[in-house]
């Protein structure tokens, strides 16, 4: 496990860079990011552990960033003072872009995968903004009504994205659809709904609404999204079914969940990050032979539980909030990077935390 | 200057966006020891536990005083200890067993006498022996629910004067004639022999949990452990040898008996069947007293300056068997445990109501406690079992024990006529 001190500057997130399998960017902040300075940390992976390689002070707090996906030396970050910012690496200081449009907070960032000409904001304001990097102005607003706390573009198709946001939904908006007072909404499934009765088995327990902070489309199945949040379980959604609830329940954190993300290289494996100061990792059951183990003892596991899903290991090393975790697309499958409010950076094989 | 204002309420909103991630909401509700010793503003916590003495049904130095008489003395002693103004005091729950009509109407008027206002709501309710107990759940609910800000849980009884056949209402062919139903008539004495007898608890046993809740309670009362519990009350009493009247101070228990060995039970004969083990001597006194406890959240008491004795944290109700009424407490501890995430080790003190020494003594086993940390200072069949005072008179024993021995976590829990047990959590602080 590689380690890396973001000293005075507590973490919120981590990417690792698209282009190369040593650069890793974090999202930082003073403290906590209730008030103050926010810090874009680029760091690089050596021979000799982490170093920095260059870092941004920003205004205001930083929670998320993102890599652009066309430009090997350019990144986006989201600020607390409602402002995106385009740093490009290879110049010093300043930004060489911002917009400010977002009324309050912009929490996550997120570049078009397809469509590498367009990325999207998030914010506490309520909206979802579609922003051209050479343009001033955003493309289009799309209104969800509630703190945004993450949204994405598909990694498969170029018009489609999706949000999660206070209000406990998973939405999903098409670009392609007619701008009409749906604005381009084209679906809103309430992640609380708990899982569809099975026969012979008890229905499950109606669960309150609660806060999503974070999800993640699943990289090689295209209509599975992972979300989590407030009520320490993640679920998987297919998005074909929308009314069919969850098509997996993964509780096991014990505070909030903060961030989930799939492997870029196995297609049931997710890496969650939480508020329990643990980094967790799960398969969701949908890969064969991942199910008969998880169907013995049905009787000692948590009520939650549905679908084959589990927690496969868990790294708790950082000893505060763990805010951010990312997978490194090069190389052996399962390097990661993880942040969190311990001001650290930890860079490690979820493969050495898996049970056997 | 206007900058930084503004900054520091978006700090603020911050706050308490990111708060909300991780403050627990209804079901969320933290679980465990440490969690439980955690402090929060919204808790419901206890300023003010006291009782009456308890003393002997129809012999003792309350047997002249009527219940809503008793309840008058406790409300003057809680309004004199804890300082508060009567008139903040919303609602009082006053639990009580055996009062006809339930007592709403004189326990009304007793609250009137005692100086509250004619703002302060109060109700009488009967859940049989945990009266007491329930009166303080629904108090502690009702702060929780925001429906008041301070009220008192309560309990009463004056089995001297209303104990008896009349209590209960001829049942009707139909509840007769299920039979379920027809066992909930059936005497405790009678039940409880024929569950001790079931589930095989030898008189001997009884016997010495008897004699020890009798040398506790001895010692308990010579070392003065329960002076800070009993607001003392001067009473009228008529002298049974020479018919005369006399105004006394009653300030002891006194039902407690000293020089009580299980060797000196074992001679009593058994009350409920010729072959049978339970007795006078290990069965709970029929007494008279009351007591009560007032409530209200962290918040308010620090506001008010009230010193904070402890918190309420939880309770659970169960149903069992009409016929193993006494096994209740052994079904309703572990459903409290289970909601506050507590193991039986790590509660310090369990005061669970000894109705007889055979279905106590089963629910300890049952439940594997251990035997030192039950009842310290003794219990009903050493100082009597008014019925619906129990419950309430249980929080005042339990917490100022657990202060003196500078431990927190206690339980209190008592088996219910007809087959119920109840349980509570408290911290002392």
């Amino acid at each position: 496990m590689l380690e890396f001190r973001t000293q005075g500057y507590n973490g919120y997130s981590v990417k690792y860079s698209p282009f190369f399998d040593s650069r890793i960017a974090v999202a930082s902040s003073a403290n906590f990011g209730l008030v103050g300075n926010g810090r874009l940390y680029i760091l690089v992976l050596t021979a000799n552990g982490i170093a920095a390689e260059k870092w941004f002070d920003t205004q205001d707090s930083l929670f998320d960033i993102a890599w652009s996906e066309s430009h090997e030396n350019q990144i986006l970050t989201a600020s607390g003072d409602g402002s995106i910012k385009l740093f490009d690496i290879s110049l010093n200081q300043f930004p060489i872009q911002s917009w400010t449009e977002h009324a309050r907070e912009v929490f996550s960032v997120h570049w078009n995968l397809v469509a590498k000409d367009t990325f999207l904001s998030s914010s506490w304001d309520g909206t979802i903004k579609i922003w051209n990097p050479t343009r001033a102005e955003s493309l289009v607003t799309l209104p969800t009504h509630s703190c945004t706390y993450s949204a994405q573009f598909s990694p498969h198709n170029p018009s489609l994205l999706s949000a999660v946001s206070s209000d406990s939904h998973l939405r999903v908006f098409d670009l392609r659809t007619p701008a009409s007072a749906s604005n381009h909404l084209t679906l809103s499934i309430p992640t609380h709904t708990p899982p569809k009765a099975r026969m012979g088995v008890a229905p499950p327990v109606g669960i309150p609404p609660s806060e999503a902070l974070t999800h993640d489309w699943n990289k090689y199945r295209d209509s599975v999204v992972a979300t989590a949040g407030v009520d320490r379980c993640i679920r998987t959604f297919d998005i074909r079914a929308p009314g069919a609830g969850p098509v997996a329940v993964l509780p096991g954190h014990e505070y909030a969940v903060r961030k989930v993300s799939w492997s870029p290289h196995l297609s049931d494996i997710l890496l969650s990050a939480s508020y329990d100061m643990t980094c967790r990792v799960w398969t969701d059951g949908s890969a064969m032979g991942v199910g008969q183990q998880g169907g013995q003892g049905q009787g000692q596991q948590d009520p939650m539980v549905f679908g084959n899903g589990r927690e496969l290991g868990r790294m708790g090393r950082h000893t505060e909030f763990a805010t951010g975790v990312d997978w490194c697309l090069f190389g052996a499958e399962g390097w990661c990077a993880s942040v969190g409010w311990d001001e650290r950076v930890l860079v490690w094989d979820v493969r050495a935390i898996m049970g056997p | 200057m206007a900058n930084q204002t503004g900054r520091a309420s978006a700090a603020q909103d911050r706050l308490s966006q990111v708060g909300d991630h991780i403050t627990a909401t209804g079901s969320q509700i933290p679980k465990g020891r440490a969690a439980l010793l955690e402090k929060g503003p919204d808790d419901i916590v206890v300023t003010c536990a006291l009782r009456t003495p308890i003393c002997k049904g129809g012999k003792g130095l309350l047997k002249d005083t009527a219940a809503a008489d008793l309840l008058v003395s406790a409300f003057t002693s809680l309004l004199q200890r804890s300082n508060i103004d009567p008139a903040l005091v919303e609602d009082i729950a006053v639990g009580t067993v055996l009062a006809p009509g339930g007592g709403a109407t004189e326990f009304r008027a007793a609250a009137l006498a005692a100086g509250f206002p004619v703002t302060a709501a109060v109700k009488s309710l009967n859940r049989q022996c945990s009266s007491g107990l329930q009166a303080c759940v629904d108090i502690a609910n009702e702060i929780r629910a925001g429906v008041i800000d301070i009220g008192i849980g309560a309990g009463v009884e004056s089995m001297s004067t209303q104990y008896g056949p009349q209590a209960v209402t001829e049942f009707s062919e139909l509840l007769e004639s299920h039979k379920e139903a027809a066992n909930c008539k059936v005497p405790m004495g009678v039940l409880s022999e024929a569950m001790a007898k079931s589930k095989s608890i030898p008189r001997s046993a009884q016997d010495a949990f008897a004699a020890s809740s009798f040398q506790k309670a001895v010692e308990a009362q010579k070392q003065g452990l329960f002076d800070q519990e009993i607001a003392p009350l001067t009473v009228k009493w008529t002298d049974p040898k020479t018919d005369e009247e006399k105004t006394i101070t009653v300030s002891k228990d006194d039902g407690i008996r000293a020089g009580i060995t299980a060797e000196s039970l074992a001679k009593i004969r058994p009350a409920f069947a010729k072959d049978g083990s339970i007795h006078a001597g290990n069965a709970s006194q029929i007494s008279d007293g009351a007591a009560v406890v007032l409530l209200m959240t962290r918040a308010t008491a620090l506001k008010l300056g009230q010193p904070i004795l402890g918190k309420f944290v939880q309770a659970s109700v169960v149903g069992v068997p009409p016929l193993l009424m006494g096994v209740g407490p052994a079904a309703a501890i572990p459903v409290v445990l289970a909601k506050t995430g507590l193991d039986k080790g790590e509660v310090d003190i369990y005061e669970i109501n000894e109705a007889f020494a055979s279905q106590c003594l089963y629910c300890i086993n049952e439940l594997g406690l251990d035997q030192k940390k039950i009842n310290p200072k003794g219990g009903a069949i050493a100082f009597g079992h008014p019925l619906g005072c129990t419950g309430a008179r249980q929080v005042s024993t339990l917490l100022y024990e657990l202060k003196r021995r500078g431990e927190q976590v206690g339980m209190t829990s008592m088996c219910i006529g007809t087959g119920m047990g109840m349980a509570a959590v408290w911290v002392a602080e």
